[in-house]
């Protein structure tokens, strides 16, 4: 798919558009948006980005390439960043990290062979008393343990073959 | 408020312009260089490098009061920052103290140099910078005598990094100043360059299709301060303290760019001296401190191994080789046995000197007709009317002014004028850009949106052949436009001749001149007419009277004698073997042979710009000197001096001496050129902004103006002449008949023309064959995008692919010049196009 055209996606660009004064501004919401859809920021993302801002792809990518949050390299479809900060770490969070690896079989920042899960360890998200946590793709799970992550894994498995 | 303000420098009080930087100021005013690597005076500062930091100190005032503070003493209190400043983000303020040689700003300096050097790989010893890099100056000044970085953690990065075709990034040495990124958006508005992650990992990246293809890419070579970008022409060819810099002037077009020539003596020419590389040469008014990739890469054609080297002549029905003595000789004697029935048609790329040499010459055999080539603009008598004026600096439009671009593609005709012009939009001129199809100032005329620039500006969009209409009921169709364009307080129209035949870019040149002249906008600098006449020397063909009217008669009713100097008839005309054929004795002067040697009873070597003196006229009528520079070709000679030669041996006029007393006696013959002795074309004024000078950190490697700001000629509204309007009720245009299509040729600045062939590293860049046409008129020629068509238009016939977009007005086809082997029509005429349906294929 791509995000032009895509009618998943036509309000939220529309919406984007409205709050800023000027076009470009809204380079970087865009960007998570390219990201959402192709799972990382890649080339068509970009050459999309910029035609819908009407600005040069090289800008475009240079923005992607600043900001961390903005992956220029292809990821698994459900992205893990555990958080290994102190206060998370203190409540096991760095053993969590180093078991989910082994897990899944990866190393740090890797993506499993289905493509389905990509582990990395991240800076403090803020949310220190419900750890270990960690957010797929930017969305917070919390309160982890072995079990329940065993349980996750097993419901995104299921999710992505049942759509596959 | 006052322009100027005093500031106080090291002690030293100053009067200084007021909005000026503090970089600018202390350089201009008080000749103190602060080290600098990201500034660059012809863009907008950025403070990222850190390396102009200063003490600043601002007076005083008292909170409650707002009182100046005062000393016991009386003086004022300066109260200074708590910690440095960068001096290139700061304005000027009255009553600024700034300190720039205290210790706290000298360890600043070796901080921030230590800093910058903390990942640089010091290869100065293999470095094309290496001899003028403003890091190795400053590195001698302010850089630490060892390392204390880890040699482990250099970083190893690419060293040959193509950013594109013709250069070269070295992502070592690069010190993220972001110059490259800033010119090419600022300048040239073509934002394809820009940084890319952060911190230790910052690069320099394009990610754009096509990526660094600007037509200005070399200019940053220029003003990287480092020798991280170099050019694919010159790197490692020599370095910069064996070059002997000659001044010179870019033989390519109208803008007549202002250039220096890197000569060395050098084994690939014979131990003869050599065009290393082309650089800029300052010169504000003409060409600032920038030059087109084709002015810098174009020079291969001077030493090209098919340039003409020896005399020929034609004996018992052979071309022979010949020698000089009794070439001039058998031609005086052709010459005067002609019974006065001899033309010369003259190219664009003839010197002054030379025309004044060849003028003579006929009217010493009692011949008159004198022809310009190619005959396709004819707007120079309006340029001598109301032409811009005297003084005119593209680059003081600005806010208030306007500019008309119409019926021409300044990119691809005359670069340099693109680029100033979309910087004077910028700057907030209002720009309008007039054609039947899209041209890339268009884009920046409609395209204020891009990068949310507010930019002033409209596009007109006319039916194929309209221009001269549309120029001329602009008030009627177009009446806001009109308004503004009639209410700025400067404007200038640039009238080309695209989709026009001669006498239409006459009546479009009149139009405009008419416009110019009830609006008031003529007699003034920046106000005016310009034209991009083709070559370098448009405008000194018509001051010393070769015309394209009376190339065209010359082409009607040949002579039995003519004369062709320097143009390439055969290449650019395909109705020229026909009626060459009518010509009894052909005497052909030029550099290449573009098949003429078959027909020519004299075949000519002459020298190019880089082998002698000599002078052009810019298409702002600027007079300007370019001096000998390369080693001769053969036995090439200067054409003021075959052409003297003859005239000495037919007994005309005694053979001058030199160009520059040709010079000195055209000066005083033709009233245009009043004045404009060598000496007077040599003078040089200081110019802002200080390039060139040992601090070559401030402006980049463009070299200062030794060579000449030259002299401008005035126009008659300057001379305070009566312009008159002329009635313009009647004007014929083009018009396409029933299944034709006005066929347009049009100027592609990369071309096979024979004098660019030679510069191999741009061929790759040279489009392939093809002609823009409508998709409506696709459809009625029955074919579609990427087609082999057939157009045919008078004698002309050319096979090219077609390309089928609505970038053109539906009824014209435009047909770029010299990318075919097959000359295309010489200005737009009507024609037919057709899909080629036979299987032969053709490259």
């Amino acid at each position: 798919m791509a995000i032009i055209g895509n009618p998943k996606y036509e309000q939220r660009i529309e919406r984007h558009l409205a709050k800023y004064e000027t076009k470009r501004s809204a380079v970087m919401p865009l960007l998570y948006i390219a990201q959402e859809e192709y799972g990382w920021v890649n080339s068509d993302g970009i050459g999309e980005v910029a035609q819908i801002l009407n600005l040069d792809p090289t800008q475009v990518k240079s923005i992607a390439g600043f900001y961390t949050m903005y992956s220029e390299k292809p990821k698994g479809k459900y992205w893990l960043q555990v958080c290994t900060d102190l206060p998370c770490a203190l409540q096991g969070a760095d053993d969590f990290h180093a078991w989910l690896k082994d897990e899944l079989g990866v190393d740090e920042g890797g993506t499993t062979d289905d493509g389905l899960f990509t582990v990395e360890h991240v800076m403090c998200l803020a949310a220190c008393d419900k750890a270990p946590m960690l957010q797929c793709n930017f969305r917070y799970v919390e309160e982890l343990d072995q079990n329940k992550m065993r349980q996750l894994l097993a419901k995104w498995r299921s999710e992505a073959n049942g759509r596959g | 408020m006052s322009d100027t303000v005093t500031i106080n420098i090291d002690g030293q009080n100053y009067e200084v312009a007021a909005g000026a930087n503090l970089v600018d100021a202390a350089k201009w005013h008080a000749g103190n260089d602060i080290p600098v690597f990201c500034y660059h005076p012809k863009m907008d500062p950025v403070g990222m490098c850190r390396m102009c930091l200063v003490e600043l100190g601002t007076p005083g005032r008292d909170r409650a009061t707002g009182e100046l503070l005062r000393n016991d003493d009386g003086s004022l209190q300066i109260r200074y920052f708590p910690k440095l400043q960068t001096a290139c983000t700061t304005t000027v303020s009255d009553g600024m103290h700034i300190k720039t040689n205290t210790q706290q700003v000298i360890d600043a300096r070796n901080d921030v140099l230590e800093f910058l050097l903390s990942s640089h790989p010091l290869d100065c010893p293999i470095c094309d910078k290496g001899g003028e890099c403003p890091l190795q100056n400053l590195t001698m000044r302010h850089g630490p005598q060892a390392s204390r970085m880890y040699f482990e953690d250099k970083q190893l990065l690419e060293k040959h990094y193509p950013l594109g075709d013709l250069i070269f990034l070295d992502r070592e040495r690069c010190i993220q100043c972001a110059r490259c990124v800033r010119f090419q958006d600022e300048v040239v508005g073509d934002d394809v360059l820009a940084f890319h992650e952060r911190g230790r990992r910052l690069q320099i990246i394009t990610h754009s299709d096509p990526g660094f293809d600007t037509y200005f890419s070399g200019n940053t070579t220029d003003i990287c301060p480092v020798g991280a970008l170099t050019t694919a022409d010159f790197r490692f060819g020599a370095r910069p303290w064996e070059l002997n810099e000659v001044p010179s002037i870019s033989p390519w077009d109208a803008a007549g760019e202002n250039i220096s020539l890197s000569m060395r003596l050098d084994r690939d020419f014979g131990g003869k001296a050599m065009i290393k590389r082309v650089m800029p040469r300052q010169n504000e008014w003409v060409n600032e401190i920038w030059i087109t990739d084709k002015a810098r890469f174009g020079h291969h054609f001077t030493r090209a191994e098919d340039r003409l080297q020896q005399p020929q002549m034609r004996t018992g029905g052979t071309l022979r080789n010949s020698n000089w003595e009794a070439a001039i000789a058998a031609m005086a004697a052709t010459l005067q046995g002609a019974d006065g029935d001899v033309a010369a048609i003259a190219g664009s790329g003839m010197s002054n000197e030379d025309l004044w040499a060849l003028r003579q010459l006929l009217e010493g055999v009692g011949a008159g007709r004198l022809g310009a080539w190619p005959p396709t603009h004819d707007a120079a008598p309006h340029l001598e009317q109301v032409g811009v004026g005297a003084g005119t600096n593209l680059s003081e439009l600005g806010r208030g002014d306007a500019i008309l671009v119409i019926a021409c593609d300044l990119e691809e005709e005359v670069p340099i004028w693109r680029l100033r012009l979309k910087q004077a939009q910028d700057r907030g001129a209002y720009l309008v850009v007039a054609n039947a199809r899209d041209t890339r100032l268009e884009d920046f005329a409609v395209q204020g949106a891009r990068n949310d620039k507010v930019v002033e500006g409209d596009a007109i969009r006319y039916a194929p052949g309209e221009a001269v209409s549309v120029m001329r009921d602009l008030q009627k169709a177009h009446p806001q436009i009109a308004e503004r364009l009639s209410r700025a307080e400067n404007l200038v129209i640039v009238a080309g001749a695209e989709g026009l035949s001669l006498a239409g870019s006459e009546a479009l040149a009149a139009a405009a001149a008419n416009f110019l002249i009830e609006s008031g906008h003529t007699g003034s600098a920046n106000n005016g007419l310009l034209s991009p006449l083709p070559g370098a020397n448009g405008l000194g063909l018509h001051y010393l009277g070769f015309t394209p009217q009376t190339t065209l008669n010359i082409m009607q009713e040949p002579p039995r004698v003519l004369i062709v100097a320097q143009a390439e008839l055969l290449d650019d005309d395909p109705a020229a073997q026909q009626w060459l054929s009518q010509v009894e004795t052909i005497i052909y002067a030029g550099l290449f042979d573009d098949g003429i040697s078959q027909r020519a009873d004299f075949i000519l070597p002459l020298q190019s710009f880089a082998e002698r003196d000599g002078s052009f006229v810019n298409g702002e009528r600027r007079v300007q000197r370019f001096y000998t520079a390369q080693g001769p070709m053969g036995q090439a000679l200067p054409a003021w001096k075959l052409f003297g030669g003859i005239s000495q041996n037919a007994g005309i006029a005694n053979l001058k001496p030199s160009a520059a007393a040709v010079m000195l006696e055209l000066s005083g013959s033709v009233a245009a050129f009043q004045g404009a002795s060598y000496r007077a074309l040599s003078r040089t004024e200081r110019q802002f902004p200080d390039v060139g000078g040992r601090d070559l950190y401030y402006g980049g490697t463009a070299y200062t103006n030794h060579g000449g700001i030259g002299l401008q000629i005035p126009t008659a509204a300057d001379r305070g002449a009566d312009v008159q309007r002329r009635d313009m009720a009647d004007v014929a245009e083009l018009r396409a008949g029933e299944g034709e299509l006005l066929i347009m040729p049009i100027t592609r600045l990369y071309n096979r023309q024979r004098s660019f062939r030679p510069s191999l590293l741009v061929e790759q860049r040279i489009l392939n064959p093809y002609a823009l046409i409508h998709p409506d008129d696709a459809a009625a020629a029955g074919t579609i995008d990427g087609d082999l068509i057939e157009i045919v238009a008078g004698e002309s016939k050319v096979r090219v692919r077609a390309s089928v977009s609505s970038e053109i007005a539906a009824g014209g086809v435009a047909l770029p010049r010299h990318l075919t082997d097959a000359a295309v029509p010489l200005s737009a005429s009507v024609g037919t196009v057709s899909r080629v349906t036979d299987a032969v294929a053709v490259r």
